[in-house]
């Protein structure tokens, strides 16, 4: 598989201060999220000032700014699964990794995020890790899909 | 010689020249709506909210920022009925609340009828009027600060907070900063703010006059040309 870099983001796309957007998503896509350095090559490349990427980075939750981990975790902190603990889920999940929500963990295994609904009210409290949705979830559940995440890195580690 | 329209604002009948604004027309005219956000010269945003007039239409009324309305042939507007000064001293507490370090805001909300300030002080010294960005962007060209982040999170800042390469060091984003002028009694720190309550005197002329311009502290430091000390009446 060819490697993807700025290069070949950037590719054809050079000097079209419109294809803004698509760049930075292929960037976030790629890294995880959007670094300064990123940043003022595509302000470079695209012909777009650099307040103007920045603008519309910071603006978009899509984008992250910051590093992220290797393992998102998102919890709904919308109305109904607020209702029904959302915050028990945040408290347990903090400190079981030890890194408050919007960071990333020292290890770079994780990072915790809220959102503010997820369209899925009626399976709440709601929680996302990465791509897969977890209904339902209780504080001790979420204890167990945490290890289990550190459980596959090691697991990962100790194969390489 | 540009086309003028004519327009009734207030029940008076103004000829303005197409393209100006309703708020422009009324200040040329000895009309003040209290504004706050508008630089002459420079695009209008519509942001402090406090130009609001009412822009009657097929017998209907709609209130909008006369700073980015523009003048049409037979126009109606009011801008001082009873819903729109309760509504302008809403919006100008809230002002208040977010920026009671800065006179001009304080004396805006004064000549607003201001008597109290019912939200919690939030001091943070900006009231995202956008005077400094829409300088920076629109008359100087050059795009060293901006708007960044959004609903809350909003804020003036240059790329990475850093200072940019783009930036002049002209001066004009802090020469048009309604927070550049500190209170008469001094800045205020977090848990003292208060609405001031100084210049209550003009105040008092101001419940039968409205509409009059009271030379207020924010026209003479800001350019407005209603200011008698700015005043020179020549007309292009
Ligand atoms: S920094 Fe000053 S001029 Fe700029 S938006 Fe804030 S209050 Fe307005
Ligand atoms: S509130 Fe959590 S999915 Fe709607
Ligand atoms: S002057 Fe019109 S909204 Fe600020």
């Amino acid at each position: 598989m060819p490697q993807t870099t700025l290069d070949t983001i950037l590719d054809g796309r050079r000097s079209q201060p419109h294809q803004l957007i698509e760049v930075l998503q292929d960037v976030q896509a790629q890294n995880g999220y959007i670094s300064e350095e990123a940043m003022r090559a595509v302000s470079k490349e695209l012909g777009v000032t650099l307040l103007e990427v920045y603008r519309v980075a910071s603006f978009y939750k899509a984008f992250s700014l910051s590093p992220r981990g290797k393992n998102v975790i998102t919890v709904c902190t919308g109305t109904a699964c607020h209702v029904r603990g959302a915050k028990l889920l945040i408290n347990q999940a903090t400190a079981q990794i030890g890194v408050e929500t919007g960071k990333m963990s020292a290890d770079g295994l994780f990072t915790i995020e809220n959102v503010n609904c997820l369209g899925a009210c009626a399976l709440g409290p709601v929680v996302t890790t990465n791509t897969d949705y977890h209904h339902h979830m209780s504080p001790g559940k979420m204890r167990k899909l945490i290890k289990s995440y550190q459980k596959n890195n090691k697991e990962e580690a100790a194969n390489e | 010689m540009t086309e003028k329209v004519s327009v009734t604002i207030d029940g008076a009948i103004i000829r303005a020249p197409k393209g100006l604004s309703i708020l422009d027309a009324a200040l040329d005219h000895g009309i003040c709506i209290p504004h706050l956000c508008r630089v002459p010269a420079i695009s209008d945003l519509g942001a402090c909210r406090l130009c609001i007039v009412e822009h009657i239409q097929n017998g209907r009324s709609k209130v909008t920022t006369s700073c980015t309305l523009v003048v049409k042939e037979g126009m109606v507007i009011h801008s001082n009925t009873e819903k729109i000064k309760r509504l302008r001293r809403n919006i100008a507490e809230l002002l208040v609340a977010e920026a009671p370090n800065s006179r001009a805001v304080q004396d805006v909300a004064m000549r607003c009828g201001v008597k109290e300030v019912r939200y919690p002080f939030r001091n943070n010294n900006c009231i995202l009027c956008g005077r400094c960005v829409r300088i920076c962007t629109g008359r100087l060209g050059e795009k060293a600060i901006g708007f960044v982040g959004r609903g809350m999170d909003r804020r003036v800042v240059a790329p990475f907070d850093l200072k940019s390469k783009l930036c002049r060091e002209c001066g004009w984003c802090s020469d048009l900063c309604p927070m550049t002028m500190t209170p008469c009694g001094g800045p205020m720190h977090k848990g003292q703010e208060r609405l001031c309550t100084n210049c209550e005197s003009k105040q008092t002329s101001l419940d039968q006059m409205t509409g009059y311009c009271v030379a207020c502290y924010f026209g003479k430091g800001f350019q407005c040309e209603r200011h008698p000390e700015r005043f020179t009446g020549i007309e292009e």
